[in-house]
């Protein structure tokens, strides 16, 4: 059988349900608060068959509320409805003292906690880490917060009561500070060469996957030794340590690393450049390969203007090269473009490829294909589009069983099942708001 | 607050102590997922080509710059790994490959689909030695699918994706992050799928096959865009540095540089109206508000910074419950206090190299992660990997060399070699 019809056969996400999970021992308590860095590391753990008990106040959490333009589906944001999957949604008041009582009832039984609140703010309600692992010295504790659970900041933060919110942590990152385009490219408006964030909340995606790695390792610990540990991360810190040799870099040399718009700095052309009806991917750095570039263009002359890789790579003429090749590519399509870079034959190696708007990549067949994007009906939400999983694996793939649930949807049967209550009992609760 | 001393962090135990991992992967995506997992405690073999090594990365210094000899490019994906020099084209060098393969938990590759099988070290025959071994193949669309073809790049991967053009200014251009994130972000939830896999093997012996596409993961973690796409039938634009979903969530420019705020719940927005001044935006309060009229107060945030300093809008934050950071670049981050303190800005002397930085986040308080060393020359462990973990003879060692099975750095290309003036012994974790 050909590699590729094996790989399918062996990994196709439809099969998932005939297969085992790898998480299906693990009981995960997710209390963030306002925090999708805490609410992706237990989609992680989840998908691949945690059970994942998410704790919310009674009135559901900030997240349900972050939204773009006031977009809600019955009280619950777009964003918070792709991250709920696979999860048990509970109600509890935890800045109560019964509450607090009861998410130690529930943090005994549990294998790990994970929590996105302002440093100390756990602690002062006796759940820190401390008060935890005295119950059950099993449980992995992961405190996720921009500025850390120790240093200056985060005594600032404890004091101030600072939330965890992805444009801080992107900012606090170093990572805007090389994302966007230069001072020196004057084409573009004043207010728009700035540091700029990431459109998407990354600072929030690498905690969440920072804190799904670790939580991953010290589970494989506890196997050893028999007991949990205290994790604390900080997106920040985590979308730090995706930002290249930025750091690294400077501590040798001194130099900062700038932002360089659509830029390589190590690699010119290595780039986008814009074109008649948006962008394209060119790549064609080392000299046979731009000399090729520039012979598609038909700008040999550009080879004698700027014969070597430094001179390319040097700031300011890197952006007067765009500026050249726009003048080629600012005329075609990307289309054209495209198939223009195809069809050269000659000597050296160059690639193009187009930049897609969300409306295009959403068409794309490949994503359906592997399940990457999944539509899903269910009530109460209806017809919806959520990513899926970006990884399939053949013995232990990770699946999304359903999408969200509502605001304490499963009290009843958690309560039921966790810690023996009955329904008189949660009721009584519910009646002092406690669920 | 007390921090731990590295001598501290040292005193600590390894999370992956005795775990081995073979990999066999460039550029950064790869090499990025082993390196996290090496910084735990894992043993990881780096493989590459004798000579020049991973070429592709290797040459990748910001305008032509090596310091030292070091390639900055390698180096931010490189850490605590023995490196190899195996010619996989040898029929001897696949063998080297088997015989490690034999005794590793985890084998990484991130070569085109199928390539290692074709070559005869693909999962279907490597499972047949060792069982239990995880096999995580990484790449741009996967392994299969109608665009697995498609050779990737990270900037390919952020374009392909949308991701580039949901970032920057609507009047502007769509821009890409200058890091390569699509090989970052990929490595760092390869390395999660790694361990879960790891975990399962511990209960029931099994090893697998894990296919991760790059390209899948930057678009899993486009939080609201497919979903919004789906239902409004309209294009998710560009919202500069405004959050449109967290409102507010921004980056301002100040008079002395720029600085991140954010308040989404009622109390922390009644702080930020407080400190503003501006008791008529205290109408904004209910959030659902506020998502609407999103425009209007962020006009209002980024009219009140512009003639303020960082200091000031800080302490404004302190006292209102608001949250703040500068933007910081490179040198604020290295020099500043907080990170260091807590090791995230970890110091230390490379054994070969001197006195090195990396950046650090993987604070698990039982079993830390930690930087041994940074990358390593072509061919620099050979003898480490061959002698203590093949168990090749001395005359064996010798004769993969002579016939040029394995082989060292290339003297002309100076980010493959040891730093000028190498002593011949300096760095060596085994000496003959």
């Amino acid at each position: 059988m050909d590699w590729m019809t094996w790989a399918r056969e062996n990994t196709d996400p439809d099969q998932a349900s005939w297969k085992p999970e790898a998480l299906s021992d693990v009981l995960v308590l997710d209390c963030s608060t306002g925090s999708f860095a805490g609410l992706y590391a237990s989609s992680l753990l989840a998908e691949m068959g945690a059970r994942v008990i998410r704790i919310e106040p009674p009135e559901g959490d900030l997240a349900r509320k972050m939204t773009p333009f006031g977009e809600f589906i019955q009280g619950t944001g777009l964003p918070y409805l792709i991250e709920g999957r696979n999860k048990e949604h509970i109600t509890l008041d935890r800045g109560q003292s019964q509450g607090a009582t009861i998410l130690k009832a529930l943090a005994k039984k549990a294998d790990v906690f994970i929590e996105t609140s302002p440093p100390g703010w756990m602690e002062a309600h006796g759940l820190g880490y401390a008060a935890l692992s005295e119950l059950n010295p099993r449980l992995v504790y992961v405190a996720l917060n921009t500025f850390g659970q120790s240093g200056e900041l985060s005594d600032t933060a404890k004091k101030a009561s600072w939330h965890c919110y992805d444009t801080v942590a992107q900012a606090l990152s170093g990572f805007v500070s090389t994302t966007g385009i230069p001072e020196s490219m004057t084409a573009f408006p004043e207010h728009t060469r700035v540091p700029t964030r990431m459109g998407n909340w990354m600072g929030w995606y690498a905690g969440g996957a920072f804190a799904g790695l670790s939580v991953m390792t010290a589970l494989y610990v506890r196997d050893l030794t028999g007991r949990g540990q205290f994790i604390d991360i900080s997106p920040a810190e985590a979308l730090m340590c995706l930002n290249n040799y930025a750091l690294h870099f400077y501590h040798m040399t001194g130099q900062v690393i700038e932002r360089p718009g659509n830029i390589e700095p190590a690699a010119h052309p290595y780039c986008y450049v814009r074109c008649k009806d948006g962008m394209l991917f060119l790549a064609g750095y080392a000299d046979p390969n731009w000399k090729a570039l520039c012979s598609i263009i038909d700008r040999m002359d550009l080879v004698d203007a700027y014969p070597t890789v430094k001179d390319r790579t040097d700031p300011q003429k890197a952006i007067e090269i765009i500026a050249e090749i726009e003048k080629f590519t600012l005329q075609q399509t990307r289309e054209e473009l495209v198939a223009l870079w195809l069809a050269y034959k000659g000597p050296g190696v160059t690639v193009a490829g187009e930049i897609l708007k969300p409306e295009e990549t959403i068409e794309l067949e490949h994503w359906y294909e592997r399940r990457a994007l999944v539509k899903i009906t269910e009530a109460p939400w209806g017809e919806l589009l959520i990513q899926g999983t970006p990884v399939k694996m053949s013995e232990t793939p990770p699946r999304i069983k359903w999408v969200c649930r509502k605001v304490g949807a499963d009290n009843e049967y958690v309560y039921l099942d966790l810690l023996g209550y009955s329904s008189n009992k949660l009721a009584q609760l519910k009646g002092q708001g406690v669920v | 607050m007390t921090f731990r001393s590295m001598e501290e962090l040292f005193e600590q135990g390894e999370a992956l102590k005795g775990v081995r991992i073979l990999d066999i992967t460039r550029i950064i995506l790869g090499p990025w997922a082993s390196t996290l997992l090496a910084e735990l405690g894992a043993e990881v073999v780096h493989v590459e080509i004798p000579g020049a090594g991973d070429l592709l990365i290797r040459a990748v210094g910001p305008q032509g710059q090596f310091p030292r000899n070091i390639s900055p490019g390698m180096m931010c994906a490189s850490a605590n790994k023995y490196y190899l020099a195996v010619d996989l084209h040898k029929p001897e060098g696949l063998d080297l490959i088997k015989r490690l393969a034999a005794s590793s938990d985890i084998i990484m590759e991130n070569f085109k689909p199928g390539t290692f099988d074709k070559w005869g070290i693909g999962y279907r025959q490597l499972r047949e030695l060792n069982a239990g071994i995880v096999y995580l193949s990484m790449q741009g669309f996967g392994n299969w699918g109608s665009l697995a073809t498609r050779p990737s790049y990270d900037a390919y991967a952020q374009g392909i994706t949308g991701l580039a053009e949901i970032t920057g200014f609507p009047d502007a251009m769509g821009v890409k992050s200058s890091a390569w994130i699509g090989d970052f972000l990929s490595g760092t939830v390869a390395a999660f799928y790694t361990m879960a896999a790891l975990y399962h093997r511990k209960r029931t012996g099994k090893g697998q096959f894990i296919d991760l596409s790059q390209a899948e993961v930057l678009l899993r973690c486009m939080d609201w865009t497919w979903l919004y796409g789906f239902l409004k039938k309209k294009r998710r634009e560009r919202f500069g540095n405004r959050d449109m979903a967290v409102v507010p969530s921004c980056i301002v420019r100040v008079e002395d540089g720029f600085v991140a705020l954010a308040g989404f719940s009622e109390a922390e927005f009644e702080g930020l109206c407080l400190a503003m001044n501006r008791p008529d935006l205290l109408v904004y309060k209910p959030i659902e508000q506020r998502l609407v009229e999103a425009e209007t107060i962020y006009e209002a945030i980024e009219t009140w910074a512009r003639t303020r300093k960082t200091g000031e809008i800080r302490e404004l934050g302190e006292r209102h419950g608001f949250a703040v950071a500068q933007v910081m670049n490179v040198k604020d981050l290295h020099q500043s206090p907080h990170f260091n303190q807590r090791h995230s800005i970890w110091k230390f002397d490379d054994p070969l190299w001197g006195d090195l930085c990396y950046p650090m986040a993987l604070h698990l308080a039982d079993t830390p992660g930690r930087i041994r060393w940074s990358m390593r020359p072509v061919g620099f462990d050979n003898e480490y990997v061959l002698r203590k973990m093949v168990g090749c003879s001395a005359a064996e060692v010798a004769a993969l060399y002579e016939n040029g099975v394995v082989g060292r750095w290339n003297e002309q290309m100076a980010f493959t070699k040891p730093p000028v003036g190498w002593d011949g012994q300096q760095g060596l974790l085994f000496r003959e």
